[in-house]
Order: structure tokens, then C-alpha cells, then sequence
């Protein structure tokens, strides 16, 4: 462990060595990047939610200016392209485990690049047009008529579990791929029937889409002489997307080389492989010409894998002084039209009972089809969405039982001295202060004050509210990790396995790694994202990466130590024994000698070295680790609303969070900022809405998806808590999620207080000014009968 | 965007011309109304005629006491006269609230109110002032400009060349904007004259941007928001979509009614 | 048609097409990838650059229409090598994550501060700013990285003074 050394760079609000490039237009995205000779391609989707393809005519667009062909799923059918390797079933160590129904395996759906027998959600894609210019290629897929017929579809994910409603697939009788029960279902059910009180709450936590800035691109090319293929594409981890491409293109994996270098915004989006990114490599070899997408914003709406869609009904037990005795929960998570990804459900399933000791708990879990993008991970995948649920329950329990919401919670905390706590749908939380959290923050928020605070609004017209919201979050991740680390004569260069897409790695892993080695932060350089340097690795996601980087740069950073003695040891004609390493230095012992990396670099490639210590100055270490941490916090935000227009102010928003060992508190805190910002924006106005009488997606652009802005966010009251997990060398949680987990939570809890004079109505998510209005609206008549 | 031929008159005679050659043409001056609509494909023009290098379209002036705006004036600069301000301060403050400060500095008047979209806000100035729009034919009185959902009074290749305001009283604008589009669910330009008080509504028509007669009555004889008490918007000519129903429409007309009244002089925005 | 201006300070002309975005000459005609594309609707900012001295998105002008005139993008800030104001205070205040929207956010900061009459406050900075999205930050450190480039350009205005 380190927990005893003295840092020089971590720790440290250290500014980003990846700005330069970034402040002055250098930046390198994938529409950055032009081939000589590239074509552009773009993609006739289906306009209709379920169809079955019955013909398709190229004539027209083929006779269009600059087309150069037209692909459809019979010419993937006939190059025996095979499906996209999703592999959506989580299965590390400490994932919950989900089954079909009944147990089994679970069907997954097909994800071809291109179909060639139905269409199962507006916007698939089902042929792809490649001409000359970006333009031309979107006026010939226009062109490309196409023969449905269509067929009953369902949208909603309650609706899809029913048995008459329109299947997907004919494989899956009522379109539910997962049904998985856990917990003691007999003491559970016991506890509730002597409980004193009964709590439950059904609620939506609705589909969002991640909407990076960077609008989804690909750049594919063949070389013929070489029989390699090269993709240019922002991605969550390039090593996977190689790997996954290669396994459906049919090709050695070494024969694909995927470059992600600055990657603007993931957030989960660009975790999985998009059928695009196939298409352009597979067009590129058959063209023989690189092949270049880009998609508009709004196809990005459209087709960006989406986020979230869980129902979740929840109870809870209490006894008659609010201890929590049991909890029941079912939660349904809609994958869309093929699964993707059953992070979120599975993520969520083991974090049902929030930050609370509840002793006794079942939890259903299920997943459906339905005829909808499909959804994968997004921000804190299936996190905020049990946070949620858990916490506006207390909320309510508190309200209807007249319990104090705060005093509620604080008795049913996991204490300290529990940890490790493993919770009863078997998740073992490895540390945290729950209660100090919660202390800390009510501090920082000024919660005593709130009252003073309401009474001042209400005279200029507002109601004044405050939500509250503790959070557990897990981080997992993929658990294998590698690293290689190179001394150079003028620094050390880093190759590691990690994508980020404003995590900011370059600075972080350099901090670490320069502790680690002694050596100024300056002098080290992180190597990302080209699969023909970086062999392997687990990408980024879940918050996972500072964890496993810094663990595997220790592991790695030890055994160049040790290289680095044995080199020195040669050097001075000494035993290794005798050979100290201590702060970037190698000393011999009694003697005044001796060397830096930089001097031991220089003579590592010298021929005459022993066989053993030939090679040169680097090590290549792997690590994999499967025990899950989890980051924890807690969360205020006060609001005011216009009670004549229902339009909302945040007015404060504070959080304490547990990160762990903070490696960047400049890094940290920007994470815990976005991550807020895209909690908020799905509470307040963020929904991708789908028309129930047709089925169509009607949240197409940024002119009816409300985002998080300048003018509707506040600034942040933010503290960094660092309660050190035992379970890796530096102690890391995660940082880049936390933010998020509690969001929602917390502004519906801010609404439920606001709302509580007009008799507490249900509400759902989005809470635009039309729902909060139409709630004060719908309750006064009551509120003025009592 | 589809291919289309450009072409940029430097007069107005040249510009006539251009038209004359192409009939199918689009006039375009900040393009930030034309542009986005043939982005998405909606419009497909095959020739653009650019009036944005016109020298006498652009400027603002006092023409016999009244605020003439080129049709070519950016947003931005209307916002900032010091003319506008002094004369119709609301209306340099709605001209201030459209859009964000980039669109207000290639965003036109003329642009805007050629297109007539629902929830513009120069419509409502408009018509709330009783503006006359002056084009190179002739000249539409603000109450015979607009005709329905982007739809004007304007014939095939009719230029706007500037829009006089006439100078009132009082004036006052007051809207509440969609979380989203940031476009207005329901703005309200209200203006006293001598010649009585016109309230106008944009953003919540279905039809576009109406009077409401109802309002004006009532503040012709008692120009104070209290006079508006127990009066309320009829909700079923209304616009519905996602962020609002007809019912919220016709409510939020009367609060932005209010408030623009307890405001005058003011341009003021909600959301 | 050809079209002719004032790039970074450099005279540019080329043949172009009257249909193509200000936005694509600049990336694609002049090889300038810093201004960035990020929406189809004129409301993200990613592609904010000066024209004549006004914040302007060039998704949604021609490049004709630039014709004559003095364009800057976030390539011509820095001077000499040395970084403008507004790009350091963004470095020294985290104010960029994956950077995407950083060049027209840049660009949209030079602007709103080189035409703001008195010093500006956050509020101010959150009303102006509404034209530029941001995905990453949640905009705080944003407005902090402005107010502290405001007061550091309005103090080295004063001193010039």
C-alpha cells in the first residue's frame, strides 16, 4: 500500500498537459483526419418502428451525381460479415448475474451491420450510400427506395412484457431476454408482514441520450498491399473496438488498427461499436477508396446508443421508529431493439438499497425488447436510476409517516465500523463515512437556514425548496489492464490501455507514474489510443480507469525499479542488494554514485549487457483485478419556482463526495461538475420521447432536447471527501460518476419539498415548467378544499 | 444542403434582376433563418439571391418621427442604438433577447420577419406597435403583414426593404422561452399611442402571431395589469407540443401580459 | 466563384462553390480543424469564429458571405507563441475537458469581453454565454476562467491606459 508516502504531483491541482493542443484549434478528432482519395458514405434508415424489408431499389441513387455504390444487408449477407460481438451479459467476478427466464442463457438479438429481413426501430440503418462528397452521398441515400411491411410494434417498456404485445423476436415469447430474482425471498416477504409500515413507489426514470458534442464519425481504409484496415474513430477503448471489428469483419485481429485520439465526450455513448464503423472499413476494402461518415445531430438523437429507460417498483419496511426492516424491488430496464448492454440493469440490480443498512431484500430484474434504439451504458450506467428510487422512497416514507427526512436516513446509515459492508443483494461496499458525508454536507449547504430562506422567497413570489440525497455508486469496469512503460533518454513514456474523452489521463497518469518513478511530471508522457502501440487494455468506463492505471503502474513501476537496479547494479560492478532507489535516484550504497532513468537509459541497448538485462529500460506489466469500490456521497440542492410559470432556478447545489484517493482535485472536480450537469439536465428537461400513437422518436434535434446550459445551471459547491479503499495500491474509488449518481434524486426530492404544500402529487421526469405548473394546477383545488 | 446557384446583388435593381432570372430563388440576408431550414432539407431553393451587401437596406433612421429599421440591420444593432433605446427601448431590449449573441449578429429583421415563424419575436413588436413593413412595392400595414403559420403578405419576389416603427408611449415585452429551442411559448408586446393599446402575442398562435382584443379593451380604459384580472386567452387557438399545451399558453399569455405591464420601457425574459 | 479574405491576418482566396458553409471552407478548404462542427440547428457553438470583429456561428453563413471580410478563428488567437488571455485562464482554470467545444467557447469568451462596456459578473457571463453549449464541465469552471481572463484584460487596459 502507499498509504504512507509523501506525494509530490499527486494530489496536486496540477493544469492539463492536454490543453495546449486543445485551446488552440490542434486538437485531433476523427473529422479531423482526411484520407487521399476518400469517399463519404451515409445511411438509409428505416422510417418506420418494426418492418419487414421486402425490396430494395438502388437505381435511383446509383444514377445519382458522385454515388459510387449502394450496400445493403444482402451484400453483408453475401461477404458473410457476421454480427457485432456486443457481448452485453456482464460477467466480471462481482457483477450481479443475470439470466434469461428461468434461467439460461440470455438472447441477446442480432446486431448485423445491416440487416437484410426487418427493421426493428426507427432510424436502423439498412443500406449505406458511398459518393464522392458528404452531400452527394446524403442526396443518393434519399434516393434509395425501399419496400416495407410494416409490422406491430411497442414502445413502451411496460406494454412490451405483456404476452399479445408485437415480439421482436419470434425466439422471445414476451420480448423480456432477462428475468433474474435475488435475495431471500422468504425472510424478505416475513419482514414485510410484521413491519409497522409498508412504503412503495413505482416511478420511470426515462431514456436519455448522451449527446457529446462530438458528433459520432468514422474514417475507414483498406491497405491491399498490407491487408490491413485502419479505422479512425472516437471510441470508450480502441483495443475493444479492434478486437470486436476484427471478430466480425472475419479478419485477424492484428490486421486492424483503430486510432481514437482526442475524443470529444463519451459518457458511455461511444462505449460499443457502432455499425458504421464496420460499414467504412468493409466499404474501404470493396471500394477500395477510404470511406468516411460523419453523422448530422440529428441522426446522433436518432442512432447515438441511448441511455437509462428503467421502471422500478419499489417497497420498503420499516418498523414503527423508521428503522428500515426489508426492501422489495423490481426493476425493468428497456434495451431497445437488440441488448447492447445490460450494464445498467446489472449495475443497479447490486445497489439497491442505496447507503442504507436494510438487512433483508429481493430484487427482480428484468430486461425487455422493445422497438426503440437500443440503450447501453450512459453516466453512472443504472446508478442514479436505483439512487433514485431508493432515495425518494425514504423521501416518502418520511413525509407520510412523519419522520424527519434527514433523522430517517441518519438511523439506517451504514456506519464505519460495518465496513466492509456487504449489503443483502450481496455487494460488498469496501469503505466510506456515510454519515459524516451527510453531516458535512448540510453544513456546507447551509441547511439550518433553509426556513429563513423559504419565508424570504415567498415574498418575492417563489416557493424556496431543498432535496436532498445520499449515494452509493460502484465502479467495476472491464478488469484487465496493461501497461508499458519506456525511459527514454528525455523522459518516460507511458502506454496504457485507458480512452478518455476529457478525463484527462495525460495529466492524472502522469502524476501518478512520476511519484511512482521519482521523476518530474513534466518528464512523463501518456501514449493512448492507437492500437498498433497500445496492445491491450479496458478502455474507459464505469469510472474504472484511475483505479486500474494506478495499480497497474504500480505493479509496473516496481518491476522497472527492480530492472533499473539490476542495470545500475551491472553499472557499478555491485551486488543488487547494495543498489538504493529513492526519489528517481539508483545509489550504490556507501559510494557516491549515482543514476537517473535518464542515465541508466543510455547504456540499456548496450549489446555487451549480460542476456538478462538486455532490451532496453521498460517492462510491460498486466494486471487484472475484480474487486469493485464504491464511490459515496451526499448531495444538496435548493431551488426556487415561479409559481406562476412553474419555470425553475437551482439556487444551490452542493456535494461531499468520496473519491478515494483524489489523484487531481482540478480533474476531480470538473468530473463531479458535468457529472451534476447531466443529472440535472434528465430531472429538469432532458427526454427521448417516443409518440405513442406512431412510435416515432419526436425529440430529433437540439430544438426539443433541453440541455444543461450556462444560464439554467448554478455554480457548485463541491468537496472532495478521501476515504482510502483498501482494495488498491493508491486507494482510488472513482470520481467520474459521482456527480451524476445523486442528481436526479436530488432535484425531484428539491420538487417533492416544493410541491408538498399542494398535496404531494406524483411526478416523473422530465419536470419541465408545464409538468411542475400542471401539478400546482391539478393539486390546488384539493389543496384548497382541506 | 443541396447544391444551389449564389448570386449577390450589390443594388436593389440587381437584385430584382437576379430574382427575375431565377423565380424559384430564396432572398437571404444573415441566412440564420434560410440556412438551418435548408440544412435540414425543408427547403430546397435552387438559387440563393444574397441582399446582405445592399447599402440601403441596412441602418437604422428617424424617418418623420418614427424608427425606420433597414431590413438588413442585425439584431445586434438594433439592440444597441442609441436611437432604438432612446425612442422604443422595448424594442431594443426584444431585439437584444432573440436568439444568443451570435445569432444577433447575422440575424436581420427582415429575415426574421419574412419567414414569420410562431414563436419570433419581431412579429410581436410588430404588430404590437403597429409598424408598417415597406418593401419595394409597397407598403403593409403590421395588421395586414402577417396571414398565417409562416405564412406573410408578401408576393413571390417582394423585398423587404426596412420596417418603420412608429414611436409610442409606453411599450413593453415580456416572454417565457422553451427549455429547449429557447424559442418564446408565449411572448407579449404590449404598446399605448395615441391612438389606444395594442397587445400583441407571439409564440402561442396557431395561426401566428395574433392581437388579443379582449387585453387591448380593457387597457384602453384602465392601462394598469390589475385591469387584466379575471380576463384570460381563449386556449383553442392555440399552439400544442411537447413543452406546452394550449391551456399553459393561454396562462403563461396573461402572467407575460402582467408583467410586461408592471414593466414598461423593459424587454423581459423567462424560463 | 472566388472568394477572398482576411484569415488570421493572412490574405486567402480561393474557388469555391456559393453552397459551401463558411464552417466547411475553413476546416476542409483551408485544412483549419480547430473551428468545429457540433449540431445541425445553430445552437451548440461549437463553431463560433469572429467576422469583422462580431461573434458569428459559421455553420450557418456561406463562405461567399465572408467575402471582404477579416476572419478570426481560435488558430489566430495566440500571438508569437504566446497564448491569449482567455486560452491561458481556460488552461489554469479547467475550463475544457474533451475540448470539443472549446475553440468556439474560446472564441465566444474573446468576444462577450472585448465588448462588454463595464466589468462582468456571473451572471452576466451565464446570460451572454447561453449560444455555447458544453457537454463535459457543467460550465462552472467556464464562467470562472472568463470572469478571471475579464479582469486580467480590463486590468491590462487600465495599465495601457
Amino acid at each position: 500500500m502507499l498509504q504512507d508516502k509523501v506525494f509530490k504531483a499527486v494530489g496536486r491541482p496540477l493544469p492539463r498537459k492536454e490543453d495546449l493542443r486543445l485551446i488552440t484549434g490542434k486538437g485531433r478528432f476523427t473529422d479531423d483526419f482526411s484520407l487521399p482519395g476518400q469517399a463519404w458514405a451515409a445511411m438509409v434508415r428505416s422510417p418506420h418502428p418494426h418492418a419487414r424489408i421486402v425490396a430494395i431499389d438502388e437505381s435511383a441513387a446509383l444514377a445519382m451525381p458522385g454515388v459510387l455504390a449502394v450496400y445493403t444487408g444482402a451484400d453483408c449477407a453475401r461477404d458473410r460479415l457476421g454480427h457485432i460481438p456486443h457481448n452485453p451479459v456482464p460477467s466480471t467476478q462481482y457483477d450481479m448475474k443475470l439470466t434469461a427466464p428461468g434461467g439460461g442463457e440470455v438472447f441477446i438479438g442480432d446486431n448485423r451491420l445491416l440487416p437484410d429481413d426487418r427493421v426493428r426501430h426507427v432510424g436502423e440503418a439498412l443500406a449505406m450510400v458511398v459518393a464522392e462528397t458528404r452531400d452527394q452521398a446524403q442526396a443518393g441515400a434519399e434516393a434509395v427506395e425501399v419496400e416495407y411491411d410494416e409490422l406491430p410494434w411497442v414502445a413502451d417498456s411496460d406494454q412490451a412484457t405483456h404476452a399479445d404485445a408485437p415480439k421482436l423476436y419470434d425466439e422471445i415469447p414476451n420480448n423480456v431476454l432477462v428475468d433474474t430474482s435475488f435475495g431471500d425471498k422468504a425472510a424478505t416477504d416475513a419482514a414485510f408482514a410484521l413491519a409497522a409500515h409498508v412504503v412503495s413507489m413505482k416511478s420511470h426514470v426515462g431514456r436519455v441520450t448522451g449527446v457529446p458534442l462530438e458528433l459520432r464519425a468514422a474514417l475507414g481504409s483498406y491497405d491491399a498491399a498490407t491487408g490491413r484496415y485502419t479505422l479512425y474513430a472516437g471510441s470508450g477503448g480502441a483495443v475493444r473496438q479492434k478486437r470486436e471489428l476484427a471478430e466480425l469483419l472475419g479478419v485477424d485481429p492484428e490486421t486492424v488498427r483503430v486510432l481514437s485520439f482526442d475524443v470529444g465526450g463519451n459518457f458511455g455513448t461511444r462505449n460499443r461499436v457502432y455499425v458504421e464503423f464496420g460499414l467504412v472499413l468493409w466499404a474501404s476494402r470493396k471500394l477500395g477508396r477510404p470511406v468516411k461518415f460523419r453523422a448530422e445531430r440529428t441522426e446522433a438523437f436518432l442512432t447515438d446508443y441511448q441511455g437509462r429507460d428503467l421502471v422500478s417498483e419499489v417497497s420498503l419496511a420499516l418498523d414503527k421508529d423508521g428503522k428500515f426492516l426489508a426492501m422489495r424491488a423490481s426493476n425493468l430496464s428497456n434495451v431497445g431493439s437488440r441488448c447492447v448492454s445490460l450494464s445498467p440493469l446489472s449495475k443497479g440490480s447490486g445497489l439497491i438499497t442505496g447507503s442504507y443498512d436494510i438487512p433483508l431484500a429481493t430484487l427482480r430484474s428484468r430486461a425487455v425488447f422493445t422497438n426503440t434504439m437500443p440503450t447501453q451504458a450512459y453516466r453512472s450506467s443504472g446508478r442514479p436510476e436505483v439512487t433514485f428510487a431508493i432515495e425518494r422512497l425514504i423521501d416518502k416514507a418520511a413525509r407520510t409517516l412523519g419522520f424527519d427526512r434527514i433523522e430517517l436516513r441518519r438511523r439506517n446509515l451504514v456506519a464505519p465500523s460495518q465496513m466492509p459492508y456487504t449489503n443483502a443483494v450481496g455487494s460488498t461496499y469496501d469503505s466510506g463515512t456515510y454519515e459524516a458525508n451527510m453531516d458535512r454536507v448540510l453544513e456546507l449547504a447551509d441547511w439550518p437556514g433553509v426556513a429563513a430562506r423559504k419565508r424570504e422567497a415567498r415574498e418575492r413570489g417563489k416557493i424556496l425548496a431543498v432535496g436532498f440525497a445520499n449515494y452509493v455508486e460502484s465502479s467495476i469496469g472491464a478488469p484487465k489492464e496493461r501497461t508499458d512503460i519506456l525511459v527514454r533518454l528525455d523522459g518516460i513514456e507511458i502506454v496504457i490501455g485507458t480512452q478518455p474523452a476529457g478525463q484527462g489521463h495525460e495529466t492524472s497518469f502522469a502524476q501518478v507514474a512520476a511519484d511512482l518513478l521519482g521523476v518530474p511530471f513534466e518528464s512523463v508522457t501518456i501514449t493512448l489510443g492507437d492500437t498498433d502501440v497500445v496492445s491491450a487494455g479496458g478502455g474507459t468506463h464505469s469510472g474504472r480507469s484511475m483505479r486500474h492505471a494506478s495499480t497497474v503502474l504500480a505493479l509496473a513501476s516496481e518491476d522497472l525499479i527492480a530492472k533499473g537496479r539490476a542495470l545500475a547494479a551491472h553499472a557499478l560492478g555491485v551486488a543488487e542488494e547494495a543498489v538504493q532507489f529513492e526519489d528517481g535516484v539508483f545509489r550504490a550504497g556507501e559510494r557516491n554514485l549515482t543514476y537517473t532513468w535518464s542515465d541508466l537509459a543510455r547504456f540499456a541497448d548496450d549489446p555487451s549487457l549480460p542476456e538478462q538485462l538486455r532490451g532496453g529500460l521498460k517492462v510491460r506489466r498486466d494486471n487484472e483485478m475484480h474487486t469493485p469500490v464504491f464511490p459515496n456521497g451526499a448531495c444538496v440542492c435548493e431551488i426556487e419556482i415561479d409559481l406562476e410559470t412553474g419555470g425553475l432556478d437551482i439556487v444551490r447545489y452542493t456535494t461531499v463526495d468520496d473519491v478515494g484517493r483524489c489523484i487531481n482535485p482540478l480533474i476531480v472536480h470538473g468530473q463531479t461538475h458535468g457529472g451534476i450537469a447531466q443529472g440535472v439536465g434528465q430531472a429538469l428537461w432532458e427526454q427521448c420521447a417516443i409518440d405513442p400513437s406512431s412510435g416515432q422518436p419526436v425529440n430529433g434535434s437540439l430544438m426539443d432536447y433541453g440541455m444543461p446550459r450556462f444560464d439554467n445551471m448554478p455554480s457548485y459547491k463541491a468537496e472532495i471527501a478521501e476515504v482510502l479503499s483498501p482494495t488498491n495500491p493508491f486507494g482510488v474509488k472513482a470520481g467520474g460518476e459521482g456527480g451524476t449518481t445523486p442528481a436526479p434524486a436530488v432535484i425531484v426530492s428539491a420538487i417533492e419539498d416544493a410541491l408538498a404544500e399542494f398535496g404531494s402529487p406524483h411526478i416523473e421526469m422530465p419536470l419541465t415548467p408545464l409538468k411542475i405548473w400542471t401539478a400546482i394546477q391539478n393539486a390546488r383545488p384539493r389543496a384548497s378544499a382541506e | 444542403m443541396q447544391p444551389f446557384q449564389y448570386r449577390r446583388p450589390a443594388t436593389l435593381d440587381e437584385a430584382r434582376r437576379a430574382f427575375d432570372s431565377e423565380p424559384e430563388a430564396s432572398f437571404v440576408a444573415g441566412g440564420h433563418t434560410l440556412l438551418p431550414t435548408m440544412k435540414q432539407g425543408l427547403a430546397r431553393p435552387p438559387a440563393l439571391v444574397d441582399l446582405g451587401r445592399i447599402a440601403e437596406l441596412r441602418g437604422i433612421r428617424d424617418e418623420n418621427g418614427r424608427i425606420a429599421i433597414g431590413a438588413t440591420t442585425y439584431h445586434a444593432d438594433v439592440a444597441s442604438s442609441v436611437l432604438v433605446r432612446e425612442r422604443i427601448p422595448a424594442l431594443a431590449g426584444l431585439a437584444g433577447s432573440i436568439g444568443d449573441r451570435h445569432v444577433r449578429n447575422r440575424g436581420t429583421i427582415g429575415g426574421s420577419l419574412a419567414n414569420d415563424d410562431p414563436a419570433a419575436d419581431y412579429p410581436a413588436a410588430v404588430l404590437g406597435l403597429g409598424a408598417t413593413v415597406v418593401t419595394d412595392r409597397r407598403e403593409i400595414a403590421g395588421d395586414d403583414f402577417f396571414v398565417s403559420l409562416y405564412e406573410t403578405a408578401l408576393e413571390t419576389g417582394e423585398i423587404v426593404t426596412r420596417v418603420v416603427f412608429p414611436v409610442p408611449q409606453l411599450a413593453a415585452y415580456a416572454k417565457f422561452r422553451s427549455a429547449a429551442s429557447r424559442f418564446a411559448i408565449a411572448g407579449v408586446f404590449i404598446a399605448r399611442t395615441g391612438e389606444g393599446v395594442r397587445v400583441a402575442v407571439t409564440g402561442a398562435g396557431a395561426s401566428g402571431v395574433f392581437r388579443a382584443r379582449e387585453l387591448e379593451y380593457a387597457l384602453n380604459k384602465d392601462f394598469r395589469a390589475e385591469a387584466l384580472d379575471g380576463l384570460s386567452i381563449d386556449p383553442s387557438g392555440l399552439l400544442e407540443d411537447m413543452n406546452a399545451t394550449p391551456e399553459y399558453r393561454a396562462h403563461l399569455t396573461m402572467v407575460m401580459a402582467r408583467r410586461a405591464l408592471q414593466n414598461p420601457g423593459h424587454a423581459l425574459s423567462f424560463k | 466563384m472566388r472568394v477572398s479574405m482576411a484569415v488570421n491576418g493572412e490574405r486567402v482566396s480561393r474557388e469555391v462553390e456559393g453552397d459551401v458553409l463558411l464552417a466547411t471552407f475553413l476546416r476542409e478548404h483551408l485544412g483549419m480543424t480547430g473551428t468545429h462542427v457540433g449540431c445541425d440547428t445553430t445552437q451548440c457553438g461549437c463553431c463560433v469564429v469572429h467576422l469583422d470583429g462580431r461573434s458569428v456561428k459559421s455553420c450557418t453563413m456561406l463562405a461567399v458571405q465572408a467575402d471582404g471580410c477579416a476572419v478570426t478563428t481560435i488558430e489566430g488567437l495566440a500571438k508569437g507563441g504566446e497564448l491569449h488571455p482567455v486560452q491561458r485562464a481556460f488552461h489554469e482554470n479547467h475550463a475544457l475537458q474533451c475540448g470539443f467545444c472549446t475553440p468556439g467557447m474560446i472564441m465566444a469568451a474573446v468576444n462577450l469581453i472585448e465588448t462588454a462596456q463595464t466589468p462582468l459578473t456571473e451572471a452576466k457571463v451565464r446570460e451572454e454565454m447561453e449560444g455555447n453549449l458544453c457537454r463535459c464541465t457543467g460550465y462552472h469552471n467556464i464562467v470562472k476562467a472568463i470572469l478571471a481572463a475579464d479582469a486580467e484584460m480590463r486590468g491590462q487596459h487600465a495599465a495601457a491606459e
